[in-house]
Formats: C-alpha cells, structure tokens, sequence
C-alpha cells in the first residue's frame, strides 16, 4: 500500500499542461491498480484553484496547495520549498510529477531534503501484488530497465508522451493551502522572462506533428563537387515554412555551428537530436542526409511513423529504423516538396 | 586587409623538455618503458632535466590519435622482446591477449571464379581439386601440412594491439616518469644546420586550407636535446627526415600494403579455440594475405593486407575484406557473427631495405618507420618494440656519461646494439625475401620460400619499383577483363554516382554482391560508424590535399579513391578527388597509391600531419 | 564515462547491470560535464582570482587515461575519486562522494561556490546528481539546462536556462554560491595547449595517486531486465523512382492525420 501524490505546478494562466496531464494519467492508473492507495493532488503557482478544479474528479482524497506571486515564475529556491512542503503534507510514499523543464529543476533536490530517492525519465509504472515497478532509460535512451526500490518516498519524474493525458469534468473543490513562509535566502534570483528566437527564426515547435531532420550530408560536397549552403538553407526553411514541422539536427551539423564554421545559420545546439541532443517526440519523423546508425537513432527514438531521404540504399537507416526509405537526392526531393506545397497553398489562398 | 592580418597575428610559442618523443605506438612503448625502469631503477641518483633545474628529466611524447592505443589491432606475436623488457608480463591482464594455442597456413582457393589468377595458379588449384581426396583440403582451403619455421608464433600471443598500448600508456603514466599526449600531432622536426633540435605541432584554430581562422593558435615549438621519432610508416615527421637526409645507399620504401581487420564477435556455437591462429594466401586475390585470430571469450580479428604489388587500380580493401571473410573456410566461423570494431593502417613493407639513417644530430628513429619489420616472419611489433629498448638503454648511458646526443655518439651505442641483435639477423635474412612479388606470386612465394630455408643465404634479388611506378589504369590493367566500352559505361555510371570504380569493376568482373546482412556484412559507411568513431576535430588544416588539380584531372588511374579505407576521398569536380576529413581514418595508404610523381619521385597526393582519425570501438 | 558515441549493450549478472566491455571501451569525460568545464575555464579566465576544480569520479585507470585528453584544454585542479562511472548507480550515492570530495579541498569557501557541472550525464541521464550535490552542500540557487552565464561587476550573474520550444529562461541571481547544470553552452572546445598540458600534470598524477576509493552503487534499487529497444521495422525501400513522385508521396504522408 502507497500514499501516491501527484505534483506539479501550474501554467502561468493557472491551468496544466498536457505533460502535466499525462503524469496524473500515470497517477491515476497507478492508485486504481493499488487498491487502498489514496492519491492526493499537490499543486503550486501563482494561483491554482481552477487548476485544481480542472481535475476534480480523477479520484483524489485530497488537494493541497502552495500559492503565491513568488511562484508565479519557475525559481529553484521557491519551487523546491513548494514542492518539499507538498510531499511532507501529503506523506506520500510514492510521488509522480511530469518532467516538465520546471519540475524536472527541482525534483531531485527535493528528493534528497525528503531522504527519499529519484528516479527520471520513467515511461511506465506498472504494479503487480502491491509491489510497484518502473521502467527507465539508461545511457541517454540508450537501453531502459525495469527496477523498484525499497526506499521511500521514491519520487519519479515521468517523461511526456508515455500516457494518455487525464480527462475529466471540472467541479469545485476544497484545497488545503498550505501556508509557507519565505525568507530573503529563498529571493536570490530574479526571474526576468523569456528569450525566444524571432517568429520567423522559430525552428523548435514541440507541438508540431512533423519532426525535420537535418543531416550533415546538406553541408557536404554534392554531385558537382561543391557544397551548397545557401540552397541546403533555402530548402530547408523553405520546407518548415510550409509544413511548420519542427527542425531537429544531427550532432554533426549543429556541432558545426558551435565550432563557427555556420553552414547553416540558423542551427543552433538547441535543435540537436540524439547524442547530447533531445529525443523528442512526434506522431511522425523526416529524415535527410542522416545516417540512421546507432547510437544518431535515439534522437528519433520517439518518433512514431519514420521516413528517410537518402543516397545509400544500405544506409544504417535501411536497417529496419526507418518505415520508408527513399533513395534519392534530398536537395531534389525537398525542392519538389516545397514547390508542390507552396502551389498548393497559393491555390487554397486564391 | 592588414586588420585580418592583426587579428590573427600570434606569436609562436615555444617550449623546452629534455626528450621530445613523436607518436605511441609498440616502438614508443618500448623505449618508454625501458626508460622509465631505468629512471626508476636508479632513483637515488635521479638524472636531472637539462631544462628544468632542479626537475626530474622531461619526457614528453606526443601522439596525433585522441588515445593512445585507438586503433582496431589484432596481432600475433613472439613477444621476445617484449617479454625481455616485461618479464611478468601476464597476458590475462591485457584484454584481448592470449597465448598461442595452433597455427594453421592456409592456401585458399577461389570459390566464385572471380579471382585474378595467373596460369600457374589456375594449374595448380586445378591439381589440388583434382587430388582433394588425398589432399588436407577443407571448405576450398589447402590446409598446410605444417608451419615453416620462419612463419611460426607458437611461443607468442594473440593481442590486440590497441590494448596492448593503452595497457603499456596506462602503465607508463601511472609512474609519473614520463608524459604522453594524446590528441597533439606533430607536423615537422626542427632542424638546424643539420641537428634536429625539436619537434613543431601542427597549428590549430586554422581552416581546412590551414589559413588561420577563430582562435588561431600556431603550433608550439617543443625544443630537444633528443627527438625520438616513431611515428610510424606515413607520417609526416620520418617522411620529411628522408627527404632531408636522404636514404643510405641502396635503401628505398617501395613497398607497402595496406591492412584492414575487423574484430568480430562469433557466433555462438563456434568454438575455436583462444590463441588459434590462421595465416592464409590465394584469395580474394593471389596478391592478398589474410589472417584471422581468435581472442579470449569468442572474439576475433580477421584482416586482409592489399600489397602494393597487387597491380590493380581498383584495389579495394574493404571490398576484398569482405570476400574474404566470405570465404568458405572462414565464413563457417563468421557468419552470423557480428562486427564489433573495424579499422586500417599502412605498413611499410620494404623492411630492412627500408631502413633510414637510424640516428642523426638531436634524433633517432625507432619503430616500423625505422625499418624494423620483418617482412619474411610477417612480424613487426615486437620489433619495434625491441628497437624502442635498444635506444632507452643507450640514452640512458649517455645521459650518465653526461655526453650529448650526437651522431657518432648515437651510432656508438644505439645503432650499435641494435646491429647486434637479433631484430637486425633476422631483418638481414628478411631483406630480398619479398623481392620476387615484384614480379608475380608465384616468384614471390618461392623468394620467401628460398630466403627462410636457407636463412637468408639465397634469395632473389631483384629490382624494385615504387608503386607509382606500377600503376596503370584500369583500361590497360582489366583489358583482358572488360571491354573498353564496358569500362567506358562503368566509368560514366561512377561519374554521374559520384562513386568509386572498384564495386561496379568487380562485379563485373564476376565478383559476386555482398549480401548485407547489417550486423556483419555492412556498407562501408556502417563500419565507419559501427566500428568506432571518425575523430576529426576542427580547427585543424585538411591534412590530405592534391598538389596540382592539372595532375589529377589527367590522371586516369586516381587509386587514391579506390584504396580509401574510409571512402574520405571521393570523385570530385573536374576528376580531382575531394577529401571528406570526417571519414578519414588516417590509415596513410593514399599516400602510396598517388600513380602520379614528379621527376623526383614526389607524388601529387600530400598527406600531412593531421589531428583525429578512427577511435575503434572496441580494439 | 564510456564514450557514448560508441554501441553500448548492456549486460546482467550478479550486483549491478554493466555494459559488455566497459573497461575496453574507451573513455571520455562526459559530453556535458566536459562543457561544463570549458565554461567554467573561460569564465575563470575572466574572473580574476578564480581556480577551477575538476572533481571527478571514475575508476582510476579510466580516469588516468581522460586526463590525458582533457588536461591539455584548460587549467584546473583535479580532485580524483576511484569509483564506478556506471550509469546505473545510484545519484544519491555519487552526490555524497562527490560532496565529501569537495568539502575536504583545503581552504575551500562554500559561500564563494560555483558548483558547474553537466546537466545530465550520458550514462544515467538523470539530471540528478548536481541538484542533490548542491542540497547536500546547502546551496538553494540552482539552474539546469544552462547554455549561459554572464557575470555583472556586482557580482551578481545572469543565466539562460533552457525550457521548453526552444526558448531560454532568463534569471539573475544576486551571487554565489550556485549550482549550474550544464547543457552545451555556445563555446567550441579549447585548444590542446601543450604547456597547460604540462602544467596541469603537475598536479593531475599526484591526484590520481591520492584518488580515495569510493563505494557507490544502488542500495535498494533491484533492477530486472536491462534491455536494448527492439527497433527492427520492415523497412520498405524506394528506389528509382522520380524525385516528383518521391515528393509527391511525402505530401500525401505529412498531410495525413
């Protein structure tokens, strides 16, 4: 038997997240298959009340709550105070929070203030005869394991896209806030906002169903011996312009960049998948001029549907990676693409 | 213009040790190793830096490679000299190490009829299919009756080299005598009026024309009283000392090979024994001799050497590697194994014909690059490694003697007992045993037959070529094959590819394709990645480049595609070959298979120092 | 840690999973905690009165054998710990041994402490360690995924941390001590200087030789099976067909549901 504790914090505009939604699916399921574990909801922001509403009815015996204007923004200091507050009231045995960049911040500290343990990147919990079991990457998603633990708490950062986010109807419900006081020590650091690339300098869209993967082979010579830059970008930008997929690169390209020789100008280490790089995920991946050999694959790892553009047929990409592999000339294919698009869109516009 | 200039304008920086070393590999091992018994042996009387007062001797030796002992490397070994340097040297603790259990000398024969195969050797493969029944021939291989004695390892090991040096690196740092630094090539010796005086490291924060770019650093002057240079067959620091002093009369390095292995791990149910050894000759080609060793825990190393003497313009060793391990007698092992690492290197195969000046004002030269490889025992680490304790024992008595690295002094003591031993006997009745393949295998294989009976006393000596001078192109060497207007359309298909000659060449020659099967039998891309990691960091200059592109666009040959372990080099605009550093793998080979010299015999292709190259994955 | 760029498999037995060959494959010192360290040198640069401690825990061999690579890029001071680079131990054992270590530099000022270090590692890749190693030493003013740090004249520092689409956070805290979880910052790696190489020899094999032993793995963790994904599809290959028809498929594919 477990106390389970589903924790996170909340959106600016004092709703959750689909991420967030996603780990109290985990919860939920987690509870259910637990008979006689209560599931309790922490949640801490700016304000949280509809939040908490929002998920009224998926079972939980208890709401608590930190609120305040020092929790609007994702600060260490606030945040782990909020959140060690949270499991020590809940007295939860088993915490569950979405790995969100916010929470995935301070989860692991506050692991060691509980004298619990952390796991991370989870992608299941599974139970069987009360006894709760996990399963995790290891080595940058290299190779995952199934593991449980006996220390408690045991808190666990689940990675998005493993669950089906929570649905349910929204009601009012009684949350117990739970009074914090905060000293100077807790106000170190000043939050100033955001910094984003320009609109049309935006490449990384996590929303988007398309992932674009860039390989090396666009900054290398081509069939006329010469390297086309200009054109690998026009294409390139050209193709997110019209599918706005988001834009992921091998650590080849983008390294490329960070040693100043900018072939494409606007890569930055941010859009690296794989190796040092994400692993993110979308219903569907394309992918040119890579090749698709362990240990570049994992950046696509979470990729559902895959498809390849590329000149070697027995590219590591052929070996039962990809769904598709074309075995053609990316600057051609993307060109064509791009051309077929932009005349389907001029016609929509007309 | 002059703001560029400024902005890049860096003063050399300049360093001084007492002993410069160039390159890692069994030679430096060797003479490290010595050295640092010896430094240690005799602590009470520590010899002190000339550099450094008051400082223990400066050792430092740098190595291009990001590790010492990267490469893939299996090897077979008498370990003599070794062993007399490492007397408890116990081969369980060295991964991948293990005595030799059998020896086995194959003659292979040709499976699937594509094979270039004089008459003589069609005679005599028609002979041995005819007599199988009385003969020891198993899966199309002629197993020798037995091992002559010049070929046989039976008192050494199988190892792999790269272990072996990260465990003798390993070993060395732990003393804390001596320094090694991996990651560092050097570009060239300093000379002055005739001494080396010590070693130049190649500038960094350049571009790939070596032009100074983004955090231009020109390489660092080390100054020495003694260089120990053992950077091996193809770097740059032995090359340009033969070029400056010349060769002793007589001496020349025209031969060469280029040696590609795999580490394989096999199948379950193969149950070899660790220490087998197999030596084999006859396929994929006559001119090709392979290997194939077995490690502890069901790991081996298959390679194949392409000969320089193997005419073919289309020589390709990752190709042929695969047909090779393709081979019946082989394949039963191999297939369904799975390739663990993979890698190449050049060897200089000229041996004691090869050999430099040893020793000069300010250096020595030790290693493979010295000459030291037996050519006819097929044995070259542990003679390198020999040479290396030969120079530490004598550095160290003239350190004590307080006498200074000069010539004479260097050729009294180190010159001396390498004369004295037995790499230099043995090297004396290797010297002609090669010649013969100058001339076909089959005179060849009698050479080294005459030359290991007699113990060198006959052996035929014959003029050689340098491989420049052997090549032809493909419409003169496959002119019996294919037809001019089949070579034409090859040609045109390759050129619209933008691929190399040699698969479409010998497939059509008859070589069947390769069945990929992702795991073992894989492209040539796949074993980049699969078997390591092509280290080529930036901010260094290309270090391959073509001298005159007039020279490429009229070569009719460019070998240098067809032989790249690494396919770095690939048919580029107007048919001068374009240089992809990402893929090199350092193995040196296109530097001997330029078919085109000037007057003096300089070949158009430059292969220079250069940072990075494979990290084999496992070796 | 073993170089990740190379194919890794894991194997079980007794104790912890490892993977096959651990000691022959070769090592590096972790991507991310490498760039940490490359920004903690540049910022030391700039910052007069500023000392780099490189504290690393590895097993010694392996370790020995980075410091070879790493000791010619920029100056620190190595503090060695002899113990398991294993992804699969436990960070709430490495925090410790890692404190220890850091608690026992002499005249070290926890208050004047920049604790860099990589924001996740490319074995366990938890993203764990450093924020259990700044609990442990008491520091709140914790930043993960940093690409930037830019130190004002009052001594406070900016950070730019990422989050989520590819956007940074902005944060200013008033000052030290802090810890910085690297991600890969925007700095190429230095250059191999054989004079800071020789200079950090000096005090890098001593450390090697002082280098504790360090019990770490996962007391309390049972782990079951240690897997690859099986990720064999049948992939249907496409050849010779026109560059027209090749785009107009992709069309079709994206556009669907």
């Amino acid at each position: 038997m477990e106390t389970i504790l589903f924790v996170t914090s909340t959106e600016a505009d004092g709703t959750l997240n689909r991420h967030a939604l996603e780990a109290l699916g985990t919860a939920v399921d987690t509870a259910v298959s637990l008979p006689g574990s209560p599931l309790v909801v922490g949640l801490f922001g700016e304000k949280i009340e509809a939040a908490a509403n929002s998920i009224a009815n998926c079972g939980a015996v208890r709401f608590l709550g930190v609120e305040g204007a020092e929790f609007t923004q994702a600060r260490y200091a606030t945040d782990a105070a909020a959140l060690e507050m949270l499991c020590r009231a809940s007295k939860a045995t088993l915490v569950i929070a979405p790995a969100t960049s916010r929470m995935a911040r301070v989860i692991a500290g506050v692991s060691h203030r509980l004298n619990g343990r952390i796991d991370t990147h989870v992608n299941a919990i599974a139970t069987s005869n009360d006894q709760v079991a996990i399963t995790r990457w290891f080595y940058r998603q290299r190779m995952f394991s199934e593991l449980t633990r006996t220390q408690r708490p045991w808190l666990l950062s689940v990675d998005s896209g493993c669950h089906t986010a929570y649905q349910g109807e929204s009601q009012n419900v009684d949350i117990e806030l739970l009074p914090i006081v905060l000293g100077s020590d807790h106000l170190r650091t000043k939050v100033a906002g955001f910094k984003a690339p320009s609109a049309d300098q935006q490449t990384i869209r996590p929303d988007a169903d398309l992932l674009f993967v860039t390989g090396a082979g666009w900054t290398k010579k081509q069939k006329d011996g010469q390297t086309h830059p200009k054109e690998a970008e026009q294409l390139i930008l050209g193709f997110l312009r019209e599918t706005k997929a988001s834009l992921g690169g091998s650590k080849s390209l983008v390294d490329m960049s960070g040693e100043g020789e900018q072939v494409l100008q606007f890569m930055s280490h941010l859009n690296q998948v794989g190796q040092t790089g994400a692993t993110p995920r979308h219903p569907k991946g394309l992918s040119t001029c890579c090749h698709g050999e362990e240990p570049h694959v994992v950046g696509w790892r979470f990729i559902r549907e895959r498809r390849a553009v590329n000149l070697d047929p027995n590219c590591g990409w052929a070996r039962g990676k990809a769904d598709v592999l074309y075995v053609a000339d990316a600057f051609e294919v993307v060109a064509k693409v791009n051309a077929l698009l932009a005349e389907k869109h001029s016609t929509v516009n007309a | 213009m002059a703001d560029e200039e400024q902005q890049f304008e860096q003063e050399r920086q300049s360093l001084e040790v007492d002993i410069a070393c160039v390159g890692f590999g069994p030679a430096m091992g060797g003479f490290l190793t010595t050295l640092s018994q010896k430094l240690a042996a005799d602590s009470d009387h520590p010899l002190e830096s000339a550099v450094m007062t008051g400082m223990p001797l400066q050792v430092i030796c740098y190595e291009r490679a990001d590790d010492p002992g990267f490469g893939v490397s299996g090897v077979v070994t008498r370990a003599r000299g070794i062993r007399s340097t490492l007397p408890d040297l116990d081969p369980s603790q060295i991964p991948m190490a293990t005595p030799v259990s059998q020896e086995k000398v194959l003659y292979l024969l040709d499976p699937v009829g594509a094979s270039r195969r004089s008459l003589g050797l069609r005679t005599a493969d028609a002979a041995i299919k005819a007599f199988r029944w009385m003969l020891p021939v198993d899966h199309d291989a002629l197993e020798l009756p037995y091992t002559p004695d010049f070929l046989r390892k039976h008192d050494g090991l199988v190892m792999s080299i790269g272990q072996f040096n990260q465990w003798v690196a390993s070993q060395l740092m732990t003393s804390g005598l001596v320094q090694i630094w991996p990651a560092m090539p050097v570009q060239q010796a300093l000379i002055e009026n005739d001494a080396v005086v010590g070693v130049r490291m190649v500038d960094q924060g350049v571009d790939r024309q070596g032009k100074p770019d983004a955090g231009y650093m020109p390489g660092m002057d080390i100054k020495a009283a003694l260089t120990v240079v053992g950077d091996g067959p193809v770097s740059p620091v032995g090359r340009q000392l033969d070029e400056r002093f010349g060769m002793p009369p007589g001496h020349e390095k025209h031969d060469w090979a280029v040696g590609m292995k795999a580490v394989i791990e096999l199948p379950e149910h193969v149950d070899l024994k660790p220490g087998t050894v197999f030596h084999s000759f006859g396929y994929p080609e006559p001119e090709i001799f392979g290997f194939f060793y077995v490690h502890p825990e069901r790991v081996a190393t298959v390679g194949i050497f392409v000969p320089s003497w193997f005419d073919s313009p289309v020589r390709t060793a990752y190709r042929y590697l695969q047909h090779f391990m393709m081979h019946p007698y082989f394949w039963r092992y191999l297939k369904g194994g799975t390739l663990k690492s993979w890698g190449a290197k050049s060897l200089q195969e000229s041996g004691k014909r090869g050999e430099p000046f040893l020793a000069g004002n300010g250096y020595a030269r030790i290693g493979e690059g010295s000459g030291s490889t037996n050519v006819l025992t097929g044995s070259g680490v542990d003679e390198a490694w020999t040479t290396g304790t030969q120079l530490a024992e004598s550095v160290v008595e003239l350190l004590r003697a307080g006498q200074k690295f000069t010539r004479e002094n260097l050729e009294r003591t180190y010159v001396q007992r390498r004369r004295r031993s037995w790499v230099e006997k043995e090297g004396r009745v290797a010297e002609h045993a090669r010649d013969g393949f100058q001339r076909g295998v089959i005179s060849g294989l009698i050479g080294m037959g005459l030359a290991g009976m007699t113990g060198g006393r006959v052996s035929l000596h014959l003029e050689t070529k340098a491989p420049h001078e052997r090549l032809r192109s493909p419409e003169q060497f496959f002119a019996s094959r294919l037809s001019a207007q089949e070579l034409a359309n090859i040609r045109r298909h390759c050129t619209q590819t933008n691929t190399p000659l040699h698969d479409a060449v010998m497939e059509a020659c008859g070589w069947p394709a390769i069945p990929f099967d992702g795991k073992l039998l894989i492209t040539h891309q796949d074993a980049l990645l699969m078997g390591g990691k092509v280290q080529a960091p930036a901010g260094y200059a290309d270090h391959v480049s073509f001298r005159d592109a007039h020279v490429c666009e009229l070569c009719g040959a460019r070998t240098c595609i067809e032989i790249c372990s690494g396919q770095a080099i690939t048919p580029g605009e107007n048919g001068v070959p374009a240089f992809d550093r990402e893929k090199c793998v350092h193995c040196g080979a296109c530097l001997w298979n330029c078919s085109q010299a000037d007057a003096n015999g300089v070949t158009n292709l430059e292969f220079r120092a250069g940072a990075g190259g494979l990290h084999s994955a496992q070796n | 840690m073993p170089d990740p760029l190379q194919t890794l498999e894991p194997v079980t037995g007794v104790g912890l999973p490892a993977l096959k060959n651990e000691m022959m494959l070769p090592a590096v010192l972790d991507p991310w905690a490498g760039h940490a360290l490359y920004e903690a040198a540049n910022l030391a640069k700039k910052v007069p009165g500023s000392k780099v401690y490189l504290v690393s825990l590895g097993q010694k061999a392996k370790l020995q054998q980075v410091m070879m690579t790493i000791a010619q890029k920029v100056s620190f001071e190595l503090v060695a710990i002899d113990g398991p680079a294993s992804g699969f131990t436990d960070a709430h054992e490495v925090a410790p041994a890692l404190a220890a270590a850091i608690m026992a530099i002499p005249g070290i000022d926890k208050s004047r402490l920049l604790l860099f270090g990589g924001w996740e590692s490319a074995s366990r890749g938890a993203g764990a360690t450093m924020q259990i190693l700044g609990e442990i030493l008491g520091i709140t003013d914790q930043f993960e995924g940093v690409d930037e740090i830019t130190v004002q004249d009052d001594g406070s520092f900016q950070v730019l941390e990422r989050v989520e689409g590819g956007k940074h956070q902005v944060s200013t805290c008033a000052g030290t001590p802090a810890v910085l979880g690297w991600a890969t910052g925007n700095l190429g790696e230095p250059r191999n200087d054989p004079q800071v190489g020789m200079a950090n020899m000096r005090t890098v094999m001593p450390a090697l030789q002082r280098a504790k032993p360090a019990k770490v793995a996962a007391e309390g963790v049972l782990y079951g099976r240690v897997e690859l994904p099986k990720q064999q599809r049948n992939t249907r290959i496409v050849k010779d067909m026109p560059a027209d028809q090749i785009a107009r498929e992709i069309i079709e594919w994206i556009s669907q549901k």
